[in-house]
């Protein structure tokens, strides 16, 4: 991938951070190119979601420095890391229920007249919701919110897009036409990527490169197309 | 088995500093009367009778989550059923007896009937508080018309009382206090006080385990109306002098903004609270009148900005008082009833069950049935209506039309927790448990139902049926009994939620995606227990799931559910390989994975 070649995009070095009192990620460093998809992967409990809560601005650091190209972010706030272009598709959903379809794609647009537009490119991914823009948010079930999440998130076209187990409760013909829409979106928006996943195959398929995090420090990483891969990840979620 | 917790470290520490500090509160109150002048005295009086209440509201809003204006109306109940009584009847041991007799009797009629009004299935926390804004508005009102019997806007005055020195008055009022406190303290700390935390925490959660929230919070506002009355008798009894004012609103948020000064949800912030804003009231109001009341709005707003959690907190972290006073508990498996049921039976029976919202069809003439012993798999693409269907079998105002049996019941128009009390466990979508409660508690409340929980003590031993102490030991929450649940990873979430359902001994386990956010390794563990649930156990489980090689491993039965109806059912080579299924549903990833 030429990604290797270009310059960083999102840069952790040496990140602390955790929960109150608790320590979840240890000293943390990551160097991820422009255009580059990474998948973190690990056990349940290792600090997968609290790295992308720390990148994004809702947890404080208590050590180290976060780097958006070439911009240190490290004190922003979460709605100035999302303007500076990170798109962030969270675990728990947070959808405005009472909103529809329509009104939480726009949401975070900056312009009105962009969305039919940008709606234009994402609708092909996800034709659920071509003829539902009317409907509210709230009544959707637990798979297509999940699909609003990230159709939300694409339709800002970010430049760094954070998904936290997005394929959660997707049925296996949406999850295939994701990876799909992701490797696409990369190709012509240069979006760089980082997915957290339980879901192996998938994340291994839209990512070039995987990394293993145990006890909130990274223990393995690797070429996610390499011969083996598959295995060394697995050998790291038996344990 | 000894009966000696397993952890005495964990239990000591905040024991004894808990024994200095109350040794501390003793010392004062006994002291008192040679310390604090006639004044000082006179004010504490007063200020012991309000932290009652200030407890009162405590429990009600920091431990339960309900926000009360209302506790000054029992407050004001009891001290006019002093006054009332003592200037119309007389002073002599038998009005004394019906005055306290009234306050009870009042306070708790009145507690109850607005209880009733504002916990019914479905009403809002919102609805009840404004109905707790209603109620002292409407006691000043009905005080203020109430003419010459209750001496209308001037109150009642000079009415005979107790003939006890002022420094009698002082023990009685603090012993009251510590009396009222020690309650507060016991219940918040038994299992059934934790009962009240989840409540606060997710009250649907609660239902799905088979605990009537409404008459939870109903006998809890009886009890602490009753116990405000108490205090507010005791003011009248003391001060000879009523008035509309203790009744009213003001003083509700009063009292409220004591707790939240003082620390709300510690039972020591209200008490220290209601008695040092009293004292510094009485003392500073008078020197500057209106500087005094924008210096404590400005407190109150400095404290709610800095210190959430309050005044007392902060300053009793030192101590370790309000951490740690959860002790792990002992795993133990309880003998099981549920060994060795009939299966065959029929679990579960819909009969044209339909769903809409508004025009929007979402489920339609559904008939299903599933007996004990069978793990049925239900799939279809997102926004089938799996999720809807389960909502329906589980809640009896959910659906539309149709019939549901649970165990051979028509579930009617039942609310969840009478399903739960059918033989029905539900596992939502998402991890849906108690976040400020540890591993141990949730599991405890999951049991509720089977065993009521102690209103004075905790349990050192955690009694779980076998196929819950698995989920329980194969995804490592054991070893996390003591974490609190928002610190899990949502996998652990997932697995605690999963627990919990089981813990409840339940005959027909509704399961909406249970492996969500596992890794693959404790999917196949999660399997193996959801297999036994039925294979050994006889247990009817559905299952809503994606993960088509998981389903195919335990599911005995697959139903797929598409566009609101049911498609087809089978067995699962027969499903999977229908053209229809991977038309709608699993496109080409399923014989990928096969393939690989």
């Amino acid at each position: 991938m030429n990604a290797i070649a270009s310059p960083s995009a999102l840069v952790l070095d040496g990140i602390t951070s955790g929960y109150r009192a608790s320590v979840v990620l240890r000293g943390l460093s990551l160097d991820i190119r422009k255009g580059e998809a990474v998948a973190l992967l690990g056990k349940n409990g290792m600090g997968k979601s609290t790295l992308l809560k720390t990148v994004m601005g809702y947890l404080a650091k208590k050590a180290g420095a976060i780097h958006l190209h070439g911009e240190n972010i490290t004190r922003l706030p979460p709605h100035r890391i999302a303007r500076q272009g990170v798109a962030y598709a969270s675990q728990e959903q947070p959808l405005f229920a009472d909103l529809s379809i329509r009104d939480n794609l726009r949401l975070g647009l900056a312009q009105e007249s962009l969305f039919e537009e940008r709606f234009a490119a994402v609708e092909p991914l996800f034709p659920v919701f071509g003829s539902r823009l009317a409907q509210y948010a709230g009544t959707l079930s637990g798979g297509e919110q999940k699909m609003l999440l990230l159709a939300r998130a694409l339709m800002v076209r970010p430049s760094v897009i954070l998904l936290d187990e997005i394929t959660e409760g997707l049925q296996p013909s949406v999850i295939d036409r994701l990876a799909n829409a992701l490797l696409q979106e990369r190709e012509q928006q240069g979006t760089t990527l980082l997915i957290v996943e339980q879901n192996v195959p998938f994340a291994l398929k839209v990512a070039d490169r995987y990394v293993v995090l145990k006890q909130g420090e990274l223990v393995d990483e690797g070429l996610a197309k390499a011969d083996g891969a598959v295995e060394a990840v697995f050998s790291h979620l038996r344990v | 088995m000894p009966a000696e917790p397993a952890d005495p470290v964990v239990r000591a520490r905040p024991f004894n500093s808990l024994l200095v500090l109350g040794a501390i509160g003793v010392a004062l109150l006994v002291a008192g009367p040679w310390v604090f002048d006639t004044y000082l005295l006179n004010i504490l009086i007063k200020a012991f009778f309000f932290a009652i209440a200030a407890i009162t509201v405590d429990v009600l809003w920091g431990y339960t989550g309900y926000l009360t204006f209302g506790q000054s109306a029992f407050f004001g109940i009891g001290a006019y059923a002093a006054g009332l009584v003592f200037t119309h009847v007389g002073f002599s041991t038998f009005t004394v007896l019906l005055a306290i007799g009234a306050t009870v009797l009042a306070s708790a009629a009145v507690a109850g009937l607005v209880g009733w009004l504002s916990f019914y299935r479905g009403a809002s926390p919102f609805f009840a508080t404004v109905i707790s804004l209603v109620l002292p508005i409407v006691l000043t009102q009905l005080l203020l018309s109430g003419g010459s019997f209750t001496g209308s806007s001037s109150g009642l005055t000079g009415y005979q009382s107790f003939d006890w020195s002022l420094e009698a008055w002082y023990w009685v009022a603090g012993a009251m206090l510590a009396v009222a406190g020690a309650i507060g303290w016991v219940l918040v700390r038994s299992d059934a006080g934790r009962v009240l935390a989840a409540i606060r925490d997710n009250e649907v959660r609660c239902t799905y385990l088979g605990i009537d929230t409404s008459r939870v919070k109903i006998a809890l506002l009886t009890a602490m109306g009753v116990m405000a009355g108490i205090a507010g008798f005791g003011y009248g009894a003391f001060s000879g002098v009523v008035a509309p004012e203790l009744t009213g609103f003001a003083l509700g948020t009063e009292l409220i903004i004591w707790v939240a000064l003082g620390g709300r949800g510690t039972l020591w912030g209200p008490l220290a609270g209601g008695v040092l804003i009293n004292v510094a009231t009485a003392y500073l109001s008078s020197s500057m009148p209106f500087a005094w009341q924008l210096i404590l709005g400005g407190a109150f707003v400095v404290v709610i900005v800095l210190f959430p959690q309050g005044l007392i907190p902060l300053l009793l972290k030192p101590f370790g008082v309000l951490q740690g006073a959860t002790r792990m508990p002992q795993l133990q498996e309880r003998p099981g009833s549920t060994d060795g049921q009939a299966t065959d039976a029929v679990a579960i029976r819909l009969q044209g069950v339909t769903k809409h919202f508004g025009s929007l069809k979402v489920l339609q003439g559904i008939d299903f049935e599933a007996r004990a012993g069978e793990l049925v798999g239900l799939i279809g693409p997102n926004g089938a209506g799996k999720t809807t269907l389960m909502r329906c079998m589980s809640d009896g105002a959910e659906r539309s039309g149709g019939t549901v049996e649970l165990c051979g019941s028509d579930i009617r128009q039942l609310p969840p927790e009478a399903c739960v009390r059918l033989g029905l466990g539900r596992k939502f979508q998402n991890a849906n448990i108690f976040e400020s409660l540890t591993v141990a508690e949730c599991l405890r409340i999951a049991g509720t139902r089977l065993e009521r929980p102690s209103l004075l003590h905790q349990d050192p031993v955690l009694r779980l049926p076998p196929y819950a102490l698995h989920v329980v030991r194969a995804t490592a929450l054991e070893g996390k009994l003591a974490t609190v649940a928002r610190d899990l990873s949502h996998g652990e979430q997932q697995a605690l939620e999963l627990a919990m359902v089981l813990a409840l001994e339940p005959r027909v386990v509704l399961l909406d995606e249970p492996t969500a956010g596992l890794t693959k390794t404790e999917r196949t563990q999660i399997g193996e227990v959801l297999s036994s649930l039925a294979h050994r156990y006889g247990l009817c489980c559905l299952l809503v799931e994606h993960d088509l090689d998981f389903v195919e491993l335990i599911s005995t039965r697959i139903v797929v559910l598409h566009q609101g109806a049911i498609a087809m059912q089978g067995s699962f080579q027969e499903m999977v390989n229908s053209p229809l299924v991977k038309t709608i549903y699993s496109g080409s990833t399923h014989a990928m994975k096969e393939g690989s």
